[in-house]
C-alpha cells in the first residue's frame, strides 16, 4: 500500500493506482473526459490535471501512478484556471454549439464539465472548420464536428470489442476518427457492437433509434440480463413511456463489464416481427381471434384426455424462456401429463454431448473470465464471430498483445483472418484431429500431465487422413497450445451437434494434457446455445424431437426466432398449439395461438453458459391481451386441476452439471 | 429614489430571449419596482438614453454592420453590458453559416432555395447593412456578464436583472447555468 494525501485527505491505496482512481477512492471526483474506467488511461484531454507538491507543472492524474507520500491538490485556483483554459481550447476546435445537439442538457460530458467550471461562455471562439459526418452505419452516426478526440471510441473498439476498426487519421487539429482506412462506417469491418457509442462523452457518436427521444434523466433505467444467447451479458434497459428506447451494457456486469454485441444492443429496438396481441383459433382453415377462456379451454379439452399417455402429446419449449417457465413446462408435460416427448426447441444440440460426458466426469468446464487472461485460445466448431460474440470479445481484444488463436471450423468466417492457425478440417473429423494433437504433444514431450498414447504416429496419420490437414499444421497448432501458460479451449455447436461425448472427452484429455485443466482450474468451456440452454439441459429438456403419432403438439416458442426446420417438423402435427409472442410460419400453421409476453415484459431466471444464475427484470408492460409465459401454463394446469412446480433451483439440480452453478 | 436604468435590444437573434424575459410572468412587476425599464424592442423607446443606462442587455449575435453599430452604441451607453442568450454569448444558430461562409449562405437563401423565383439575386441595395461573419457580442465589444441559454430560462433572466438592479453581481451557476 502507498499513502497519498489528496486535498488534505490521507488515503492508503494499492501501488500502481493512478492519482485519479486514488482520489475517487477518497471520495474526490476529478473532472475528466478521455478517462474511462474500463479503458486504458490515455492522458489525452488533460482535463484531469492536478497539482502535485514538488512538481513544477500540473500533471494529468489519469496516467499518474501514486507515489508514497505524494501530496496532491485538485482544486487550487491555478488548477481551476487551467481546467477552464483546457475546456476553452476544446470548445474552440470544432462545432460544439449546444442547442442543436442530441446530448445537450445533461447527457454531454463536455457540457457538464463546462458547467462544473461555471463557464458562461467560450473565451476563444471556434475556428469554423467543417468536418465530415458519416451516416452510413445502420445503427449510429459519426459526427466528427462534435468530436473532442478523446479516443474513447478507438480504445473501446480495440479494448472492449477487440475489433480495431476505429482509429485516428491526420494530425493535430485535423485529426479525425475514421473506420479502417477511412472508409464509410457502414462499409467497414465494424461488427456493430455499439461500444463506441456507449463511451462517447459528446454527441460525436449518436445512436439512431434513441437519438432525440429524450434525455437520460427522462428514462427509467432497469438493470437486466440479455437473453440473446447463453453468454448472459448484464444490460441496462432505458425505458420511456413503456417503450425500450435504448439498451446499454452494464459496466458492473460480471460477464461483460459493459460490452455488448450487435444483437444484445440493437435487436430489441429494431424488432421487425409482428406482435400477436390476441389468442386465436383455427376456424374453417383460418385463424380467428378468440377469448383466452375459449382458447385455453380448447387446449385443455385436447390435453386432458391424453394425460398418462406416453405418446399422446409432443411438447417443445424455447430455451429463451426463463427457468421458472421451463420448470413449469417440464412439470406439466413430463411429470403431470407423462408425455414421453418433452424437450426443447434446441433438442439438446448444444448440450447433450456435454451432459453425457459430465455424467461420467462431473463438473469439468471452466468460467468465461479465464478468456480475459488467456495467452492461447483454441475454438473448435464455435463460430463466435457470428454468435456468442461477447465471448469472442473477451480474448480478441488481446490478440494484438500476443494471445494466440487457433480456429477449427469448416465454415469460413472472419475469425479465420484473426487466427494464427485456422484449420479447415473435414466435417466429422474432429475426434481424429484432436487425438492427433494429443499425439503430437505426447510425442514431442510437451505434456504437463501425460496421457497414455501407445501409437502416436498412427494417431497423427489418422488425423491427417481424416481431416485433410497436413501433419505440420496439426503439429503447429498443438505446439501453440502446449507452449502457452494459460490456454483456453472453447467448443461449440460444430462439436456438440455430433452428439458424440467422445469428442468432448478428447477435448477434456487434451486440456488436461496441456495443463488447461488441473486441480485448481478448468479452461475448457462449451459455448452452448440460447440464453437458457444450460437450464433446459440440466432439466433434461434435451432429447431429439420426433413426432410419433402424437395427437397434440404444444410449442412454447415465446419470443424466440422460429427456424424453417421447426416449422417443417411441427407441420406434421395432428393438432398444433403455439404459445408465441410474434407471428411466424409456425403460428400460421397452428390450431391455437396463445399470445405471450416478450423477455422484457416478464421477470425470471437464466443460467448462462458458465453456470451463473441471473435474473431478468420486467422493464415494460405487455399489450393488454397478452399474458406472461408462466401464467399461461399455470392457467392451463389449473383448468386441468393441476398445480405446477416452478422451483427451478431444484429442477436444474436434477442432473450432474458440467459447470459449477452459482 | 433613483432606480437603476435598464435598456435592452435584440440584434441577430430570434426574439426568443425577450419572449423568455416576458415569460417570468408577474415577476416582471418586481423588476419594474426595482429598476427603471427604458428602451427595449417591446416598449416605445427604441434607443438607450444618450445620458446612459446602468444595465444594457443585448440579445443575439452580430452578423452585419448594423448589428455592430447597435452593439457599440449599447456598450457606450451602458455601465454594465449583459449578453443574453446563446446567440449573444456564442453566436448561436446564426453562427452555423460561418462553417460555409457568408457568400454561400446568401446564395443558398436568395438564389438556390426552391422557393425563390427564377432569376432571383442576392439583394445588393447600398442602403442595406454589410453582412459579416456571425460573432458573439464579446468578440466585438467587452461584455460584463454572459448569460447563456437558448433561451435562458425566465428564472435565470429574473435572477440576473434583479441582482444587477440591486447592485449585486449575479452568479450564474448550478441550476441557473445552461447552454441549451
Amino acid at each position: 500500500m502507498v499513502q497519498i494525501t489528496i486535498n488534505n485527505k490521507q488515503i492508503d491505496v494499492p501501488e500502481g493506482t493512478t492519482v485519479l482512481r486514488a482520489a475517487e477512492m477518497a471520495g474526490i471526483q476529478i473532472p475528466k473526459l478521455c478517462e474511462h474506467k474500463e479503458l486504458t488511461p490515455y492522458g489525452g484531454c488533460r482535463l484531469c490535471i492536478v497539482e502535485v507538491q514538488g512538481v513544477r507543472v500540473p500533471m494529468a492524474s489519469c496516467t499518474l501512478p501514486v507515489n508514497n507520500g505524494m501530496v496532491v491538490n485538485t482544486e487550487t485556483e491555478a488548477i481551476k484556471k487551467s481546467r477552464k483554459f483546457i475546456l476553452s481550447m476544446l470548445f474552440s476546435e470544432r462545432n460544439h454549439f449546444c442547442p442543436f445537439c442530441q446530448v445537450s442538457g445533461g447527457d454531454c460530458e463536455l457540457q457538464n464539465a463546462a458547467y462544473h467550471e461555471e463557464m458562461t461562455h467560450w473565451p476563444i471562439q471556434p475556428g469554423w472548420n467543417d468536418f465530415p459526418v458519416d451516416t452510413s452505419h445502420p445503427y449510429f452516426v459519426l459526427d466528427n464536428n462534435r468530436c473532442i478526440l478523446c479516443r474513447r471510441c478507438v480504445r473501446a473498439c480495440a479494448e472492449m470489442a477487440g475489433n480495431f476498426t476505429l482509429s485516428v487519421a491526420e494530425r493535430g487539429a485535423k485529426s479525425m476518427i475514421v473506420a479502417d482506412t477511412d472508409v464509410p462506417l457502414g462499409d467497414s469491418t465494424c461488427i456493430k457492437c455499439g461500444s463506441c457509442v456507449q463511451v462517447c462523452p459528446t454527441g460525436a457518436l449518436i445512436d439512431r433509434t434513441s437519438a432525440y427521444q429524450g434525455h437520460d434523466e427522462k428514462m427509467t433505467e432497469i438493470k437486466s440480463v440479455c437473453v440473446g444467447c447463453s453468454v448472459g451479458c448484464s444490460i441496462n434497459i432505458l425505458v420511456r413511456d413503456n417503450r425500450i428506447v435504448r439498451i446499454e451494457g452494464d459496466w458492473e456486469g460480471s460477464v461483460n463489464h459493459g460490452v455488448l454485441c450487435e444483437h444484445g444492443r440493437y435487436d430489441p429496438t429494431t424488432e421487425a416481427r409482428k406482435r400477436i396481441t390476441t389468442p386465436m383459433m383455427k376456424k374453417n382453415g383460418k385463424l380467428e381471434p378468440v377469448s383466452w377462456e375459449d382458447a385455453l379451454n380448447a387446449v385443455k379439452d385436447k390435453l386432458q384426455p391424453l394425460a398418462g399417455n406416453k405418446n399422446g402429446i409432443a411438447a417443445l419449449a424455447s430455451t429463451r424462456l426463463n427457468a421458472e417457465t421451463l420448470t413449469a413446462f417440464k412439470d406439466l408435460f413430463e411429470s403431470k401429463i407423462q408425455s414421453g416427448m418433452v424437450t426443447s426447441i434446441e433438442e439438446g444440440v448444444p448440450s447433450s454431448a456435454v451432459m453425457k460426458f459430465s455424467e461420467k466426469q462431473g463438473e469439468f468446464e471452466g468460467k468465461l473470465d479465464m478468456l480475459r487472461s488467456a495467452d492461447a485460445v483454441m475454438c473448435v466448431g464455435a463460430n463466435i464471430g457470428r454468435s456468442h460474440m461477447v465471448a469472442g470479445f473477451l480474448f480478441k481484444r488481446n490478440l494484438n498483445k500476443g494471445t494466440r488463436f487457433i480456429n477449427i471450423d469448416p465454415e469460413e468466417s472472419e475469425l479465420d483472418e484473426l487466427a494464427n492457425i485456422s484449420l479447415k478440417a473435414k466435417p466429422g473429423s474432429d475426434l481424429a484431429l484432436i487425438k492427433g494433437m494429443q499425439a503430437v504433444i505426447h510425442k514431442e514431450g510437451l505434456e504437463r500431465s501425460s496421457l497414455t498414447i501407445t501409437n502416436a504416429d498412427e494417431w497423427i496419420a489418422q488425423a491427417v487422413s481424416a481431416s485433410g490437414i497436413s501433419a505440420e499444421q496439426i503439429a503447429q497448432a498443438a505446439r501453440i497450445l502446449a507452449h502457452s501458460v494459460t490456454p483456453v479451449i472453447l467448443f461449440g455447436k460444430g462439436v456438440t451437434a455430433q452428439r458424440d461425448e467422445k469428442i468432448v472427452e478428447a477435448l477434456y484429455q487434451l486440456a488436461v494434457q496441456i495443463g488447461a485443466i488441473d486441480q485448481e482450474r478448468s479452461s475448457l468451456l462449451s459455448i452452448k446455445g440460447e440464453a437458457n440452454s444450460l437450464s433446459a439441459a440440466l432439466m433434461g429438456l434435451d432429447q431429439p424431437f420426433k413426432l410419433d403419432g402424437q395427437k397434440v403438439t404444444y410449442v412454447a416458442v415465446g419470443d424466440d426466432y422460429v427456424s424453417k426446420y421447426l416449422v417443417e417438423k411441427a407441420a406434421k402435427s395432428a393438432y398444433l398449439v403455439v404459445q408465441a409472442s410474434y407471428e411466424s410460419k409456425l403460428t400460421e400453421n397452428a390450431d391455437v395461438v396463445l399470445p405471450v409476453s416478450i423477455w422484457a415484459e416478464q421477470e425470471g431466471h437464466y443460467v448462462n453458459l458458465d453456470g451463473r444464475a441471473q435474473k431478468t427484470a420486467k422493464a415494460i408492460s405487455a399489450p393488454e391481451n397478452v399474458r406472461d409465459n408462466l401464467d399461461v401454463l399455470n392457467d392451463l394446469a389449473k383448468r386441468m386441476n393441476l398445480a405446477l412446480d416452478t422451483d427451478w433451483q431444484t429442477a436444474i439440480r436434477g442432473r450432474k452439471s458440467s459447470v459449477s452453478l452459482n | 429614489m433613483n432606480k437603476p436604468k435598464i435598456a435592452s435590444d435584440w440584434i441577430c437573434g430570434c426574439a426568443g430571449c425577450h419572449m423568455s424575459l416576458l415569460d417570468m410572468d408577474e415577476r416582471i412587476l418586481k423588476i419594474v419596482e426595482l429598476a427603471d425599464l427604458r428602451a427595449t424592442p417591446i416598449t416605445d423607446l427604441k434607443e438607450p438614453d444618450e445620458s446612459g443606462v446602468d444595465v444594457g442587455v443585448l440579445e443575439g449575435g452580430i452578423n452585419n454592420s448594423a448589428n455592430e453599430e447597435v452593439a457599440h452604441k449599447m456598450r457606450a451607453r451602458s455601465k454594465i453590458l449583459v449578453a443574453l442568450g446563446d446567440c449573444a454569448v456564442f453566436g448561436g444558430v446564426p453562427a452555423m453559416r460561418n462553417f460555409c461562409g457568408v457568400e454561400a449562405a446568401l446564395r443558398r437563401a436568395y438564389v438556390e432555395a426552391e422557393s425563390n423565383e427564377p432569376g432571383s439575386e442576392i439583394p445588393n441595395d447600398p442602403e442595406l447593412a454589410t453582412m459579416t461573419q456571425t460573432r458573439a457580442i464579446h468578440e466585438v465589444v467587452p461584455v460584463d456578464y454572459n448569460v447563456p441559454g437558448c433561451p435562458p430560462d425566465p428564472d435565470v433572466i429574473f435572477h440576473v436583472l434583479s441582482e444587477l438592479a440591486q447592485g449585486r453581481k449575479p452568479e450564474i451557476k448550478d441550476d441557473l447555468l445552461h447552454w441549451h
